[in-house]
């Protein structure tokens, strides 16, 4: 089926039962279309529930601790159990998916603005900066991701703000070569040449013409980074060098004693971590839906 | 086709060159140094000519110019200097972790193969069936699950069901197959697993591309013989993009394999790198950061090479 | 995974633990005290990180001393059974004159280096020459220790003479540090850095290989001076980096014990599941958490606050939680508690600030401060920490809990260990989780630590007190051991009310190790008692 990108994005109302709102139509179209799109979008929903209502959800103080309770198993009053300070594990993962939720939207966000500013310029622009600017990316591109992240957060220290920052980075070259290619393609186009043809500045043609264009690829990467972040984020607050103590973060409560801890209270590891795979899971199975649904070419009749 | 070799050849060089003043930059602006660190770490006082010394001993004092010119002329002669923190030639140290890092790169690329190829073709062949569905989701739990925590879960099952522990420590393959194998297959499970799940998905959604050529389309209409020699030849041509995606996950799991390894005890290039990285052993990150750079670029130009060799147009575009 | 598969097992299992470790404690050493040692076996024992260089004179790591000390004689140490008393090493015996200027070894006869040559006083004057007056290009990391040694002499082959500046009460103990391993003069001569990468001693052990990044191999040296000794056929030290690795191995046997120390947890796993094969030694350990404040950021120039900071801390209900999840527990003050000489007792301890049993009282009169000095409110601030989690992140965690409820706001700030120590150095932080850890107990290696700034880089506080300074030195000078000790309460006193720096909690020393490795008393502190000449093994 070849529809032109602009129409698929939000689908004829009149495939859905007349006189529903638009945007209604197509949540159901895609209900319909991509169950397991559905699923991954029910848990993210789920979980910025979550983290919104984490004041009144939660069962106690994330950061109260407890010594007359410390490492006790799932119970009525404590449903997934304590850590070794006596906190209450369900809370502090209500309360973690705001950390999860903060850097991963942050980090994607930041770094996939950031490389679509980067690869719609370099694309625009062409020439010698379009050859330095792929060059740069490159060189970034060469370190693993998480030893960049690594050196960072070393330069910057830890924390929620500079964690965002040391995750939004290593994105930054990526989400650039991906926008670089599909702005490429708009560069070529008539219109393009038209508006320069009419004496626009570089600026407002970027802004203005070039960019709502590759909205699409943007949108996809944004989603598919989401749960990368909330992953990068738990493996470095794991490592120590993410979101600190007492903060609530998933990661940070897979750290140290739950290993150390994991034969006396395995609750401590297991939990943590089905929070961390299932927020992934979410993003992952909704991102990649929302992608077949926004890309035409993976979408079969 | 030899002048296309050459000229993306020579292309590494800038790359390599950036790479090298990057990591040398970033090093020299990460605060705290390694002579403080390492006299101080366990709380003992020591005076401050003491870590001048020791400081002048590493060339430290010097102006950070001139350490890099040395740094830069030592590469040329293949000199990649000495660990700060041990004084060992860091080519020692890295050929010490090369072979674990390296063993369990290709046992975690064999795994995920083994998983990824069938099930995307699978997947492929029963579009949107539960069949599709099933592989979707678990490829998709796969990214999901942090690799770290499977590691725990691993060793926690290991330890609860069956009593049992991976060694600790590394043995080579010729020394004892068996006591090498047992320590390395959890972690090339737990990694192999999370990488398949890309690879799952590039299989699956370049055989659905391939399948819907026309001439595919007509032969799986004819019958079930023609079916089967027809996926084949459709898989052929499908694998590019997998193979691709492949050795360019098998160039980070190099040194990319940090928190895995710290969960399984593993010497290997991840877990140095984190060690040398926070020890701020200035020659020993900057020989790995090159060393894991060079492999991703030359990774990438392998892969161009065999993309110029399928579609010959590449090479004159 | 559901929970049935994981039985909660809470506490019926911890008091059965605890039970089991107090059962292991007092059958064991009963049974032990009557046996003969036996000869043969080999020690495999496992280590938290690998040696950086084998020389150490110049190392600060227990990494380095744990593999390498069987190779060596000291000149003087200290007696196992009977610590902190002194025992001959390679000197036979000694006098100390009685102005207390003069100290004179008589080395042993027919002690041989493993290469066969026979070690004279000449070598043991080489080796402490490099200590005290290292040539330019090498370092020391204790030269400050011996700064009142005038020179060291050997008139002999048997004789060695120590002459002093002045009379100091911690010579002999220094000269029984564990740091100090008797090289020979001759290799030092060619090369003064030629032991930072080889081993040539005298000790229970010759040096057979160090496989890098894995193992470390010894082999009983035939020739060694003690009759009988060591027990062992060998020792083999295992490098492994992760602390639950390390647990695994004692636990499988693949390594009998660790010199070091364990967690509550990894003790408690490792009876549970070895029952009486697994013996625990526990003791206070010579290392303590402070809390550092610098006094040159407002307000805490000002003692009231500082004061306040300190009496928050409930240290006696902290000891006991945090000691079932990590491992501090003792509770003392600027010496380590159980230290009979020196340090403070219970019922002194207890008058001093922030040391008091009744919390509530402590936290009126911290509220009271911070009234006096204008925050009635209380007030935020930072506190720095490194990022490792046992028991700094745990310990850092609980202050903060003490804290704020005294209405104070920290915001813990956790860094990279090389980031937070170069802060803490620069006077960038604060309140920063500081710690000390030292080798053997001696006033003049705890109490260093709370000297002026000015002459004493590791007080990080920036906080300047002559009276402090001038204290240090006269029991430094004080070879009476009542009259030094009172000088080291008045010292302490001035500390705990002034507050720069402050102890916390003391670290707990705990050893699980496998009950059929005899012969290792563990000392309170890591670096001590590692020649391995009197263990062996039991079978």
């Amino acid at each position: 089926m070849g529809a032109p990108p602009q129409e698929t994005v939000l689908p004829r109302v009149g495939t859905a039962p007349s006189r529903l709102p638009r945007w209604l139509a197509a949540v159901i179209w895609f209900a319909r279309k991509k169950p397991l799109g559905t699923a991954g979008a029910v848990i993210v929903v789920l979980m910025a529930a979550g983290a919104i209502f984490a004041d009144i959800l939660a069962p106690y103080e994330p950061l109260a601790t407890d010594y007359a309770h410390m490492l006790r198993p799932p119970s009525a009053a404590h449903w997934l159990g304590t850590d070794t300070f006596g906190r209450d594990i369900l809370s502090r993962i209500i309360y973690g998916s705001r950390t999860a939720l903060l850097v991963g939207f942050g980090a994607s966000i930041l770094g996939a603005t950031i490389g679509a500013a980067i690869g719609v310029a370099s694309a625009y622009f062409g020439g010698r900066v379009d050859l330095i600017v792929q060059r740069l990316i490159d060189i970034v591109m060469s370190f693993p991701i998480i030893v960049l992240a690594l050196a960072v957060v070393a330069i910057l220290g830890s924390g929620i703000v500079n964690l965002t920052l040391a995750i939004a980075i290593p994105f930054m070259p990526r989400i650039a070569r991906v926008v670089r290619s599909s702005a490429l393609a708009i560069r070529e186009t008539p219109y393009i040449d038209a508006a320069r043809a009419m004496g626009f500045g570089h600026g407002r043609i970027i802004f203005r013409h070039m960019l709502p264009n590759v909205v699409a690829p943007f949108l996809i990467m944004i989603t598919a980074f989401v749960g990368q972040a909330i992953l990068l984020e738990a493996s470095l607050s794991f490592l120590g060098l993410g979101v600190v103590e007492p903060t609530p973060a998933w990661g940070l409560m897979l750290r140290g004693a739950a290993v150390e801890f994991a034969e006396r209270a395995p609750w401590m590891a297991i939990f943590p971590g089905l929070a961390i795979s299932a927020a992934v899971f979410g993003f992952n199975l909704f991102g990649d839906s929302l992608r077949d649904a926004l890309d035409p070419k993976l979408r079969t009749g | 086709m030899q002048r296309y070799i050459v000229k993306r050849f020579l292309l590494m060089i800038p790359t390599l060159l950036g790479v090298a003043v990057l990591v040398f930059l970033l090093m020299r602006v990460v605060p705290g140094d390694i002579v403080q660190l390492k006299f101080t770490l366990e709380g003992t006082g020591v005076s401050d000519e003491f870590l001048a010394k020791e400081r002048a001993r590493l060339g430290l004092d010097k102006p950070v110019t001139q350490q890099f010119v040395e740094w830069m002329w030592g590469i040329v002669r293949l000199d990649f200097g000495k660990s700060m923190w041990t004084d060992n030639p860091v080519t020692a140290e890295i050929a010490l972790r090369l072979h674990l890092s390296l063993q369990v790169a290709i046992m975690a690329t064999i795994v995920a193969t083994l998983l990824s190829v069938p099930l995307g073709v699978l997947a492929a062949l029963k579009q949107d069936t539960w069949v599709d569905y099933a592989v979707r989701v678990f490829s998709i739990a796969g990214l999901a699950m942090p690799s770290f925590w499977l590691g725990i879960l691993i060793i926690l099952c290991l330890l609860i069901f069956f009593q049992w522990l991976p060694p600790m420590f590394f043995t080579p393959i010729w020394v004892d197959p068996w006591a090498n194998l047992s320590q390395l297959i959890w972690p090339a499970l737990a990694v192999g697993y999370r990488y398949s799940a890309v690879a799952t998905r590039m299989t699956r959604s370049s055989m659905l591309e391939v399948l819907r050529e026309d001439y595919v389309r007509t032969a799986r209409a004819k019958g079930l013989w023609e079916q089967v020699v027809v996926v084949r030849h459709a898989m052929k041509n499908a694998m590019l993009p997998v193979i691709t995606v492949l050795g360019l996950e098998f160039a980070f799991l190099i040194g990319g394999l940090v928190v895995t390894e710290q969960v399984f005890n593993l010497n290997g290039l991840g877990m140095l790198f984190v060690e040398s990285i926070a020890r701020r052993d200035y020659t020993m990150t900057q020989a790995l950061v090159l060393l894991t750079g060079f492999t991703f670029i030359f990774v990438n130009f392998l892969v161009d090479l065999l993309y110029a060799w399928f579609d010959p147009r590449i090479r004159y575009g | 995974m559901t929970m049935k598969r994981f039985p909660p097992r809470g506490r019926p299992l911890a008091l059965m633990s605890a039970g089991m470790i107090v059962l292991a404690c007092m059958i064991i050493p009963a049974a032990m005290a009557a046996e003969q040692p036996k000869a043969g076996g080999t020690l495999t024992f496992a280590v938290a990180a690998e040696p950086a260089s084998y020389d150490l004179h110049r190392e600060t790591s227990f990494a380095s001393i744990h593999p390498v000390a069987p190779h060596y004689s000291l000149l003087v140490k200290f007696d196992q059974w009977k610590y902190p008393e002194i025992e001959g090493d390679v000197a036979e015996s000694w006098n100390i004159s009685k102005d207390g200027l003069t100290y004179t070894f008589k080395i042993r006869k027919g002690i041989k280096f493993h290469d066969g040559s026979v070690l004279t006083a000449k070598d043991v004057k080489a080796t402490y020459d490099k200590i005290i007056f290292p040539p330019k290009e090498v370092v020391s990391a204790r030269e400050a220790s011996y700064e009142m040694v005038k020179s060291v002499e050997a008139p002999d082959d048997q004789t060695l003479v120590f002459r002093l500046k002045w009379a100091a009460a911690s010579l002999l103990a220094n000269l029984a540090s564990p740091w100090n391993p008797i090289y020979k003069a001759d290799i030092l001569a060619k090369d003064p850095h030629w032991y930072e990468k080889n081993i040539m001693g005298t000790g229970p052990f010759t040096f057979v290989e160090h496989v890098k990044g894995s193992h470390w191999v010894g082999k009983k040296n035939k020739d060694y001076f003690m009759k009988g000794r060591p027990y062992l056929d060998g020792f083999q030290a295992i490098f492994i980096r992760d602390t639950s690795a390390r647990v695994a191995t004692i636990r499988g046997g693949r390594a009998l014990i660790e010199f070091r120390g364990f967690s509550p947890a990894a003790r408690d796993d490792l009876v549970r599941a070895l029952g009486p094969k697994i013996k625990v030694q526990e003791s206070p350990w010579l290392c303590v958490l402070t809390v550092a404040v610098n006094t040159q950021k407002k307000p805490f120039d000002d003692a009231r606050v500082r004061r306040a900071l300190s009496l928050a801390v409930d240290r006696w209900g902290g000891s006991q939680h945090l000691s079932q999840i990590s491992i501090v527990k003792s509770v003392g003050g600027v010496m380590r508690p159980g230290y009979e000489a020196y340090a403070a007792t219970e019922a002194e301890i207890v008058k001093l600030p922030g040391f008091g049993k009744d919390i509530e009282a402590s936290r009126k009169e911290a509220r009271g401060l911070l009234k006096e000095a204008g925050y009635p409110q209380g007030f935020g601030f930072t506190f720095k920490n490194r990022d490792v989690k046992e028991p700094y992140e745990i310990v850092g965690v609980w202050m903060i809990d003490q804290w704020r409820q005294i209405g104070l706001t920290a915001n813990h700030v956790v860094q990279e260990t090389a980031a937070f120590t170069k802060d803490l150095r620069d006077g960038n932080y604060e309140t920063g989780m500081d710690f000390a850890c030292d080798f053997m107990d001696e006033p003049d290696l705890q109490l260093f630590k709370y000297v002026s700034s000015s002459k004493n880089p590791s007080n990080y506080s920036k906080y300047e007190n002559p009276k402090l300074d001038e204290l240090y030195e006269k029991q430094s000078r004080t070879r009476d051991a009542k009259a030094r000790r009172a000088l080291v309460r008045e010292f302490e006193k001035i500390v705990l009310n002034e507050a720069f720096t402050v102890p916390t909690l003391w670290w707990h020393k705990i050893n699980p190790h496998w009950a059929k490795v005899r012969g290792w008393n563990a000392l309170p502190s890591h670096y001590l008692n590692q020649d391995l000449a009197d263990v062996w093994l039991a079978e």
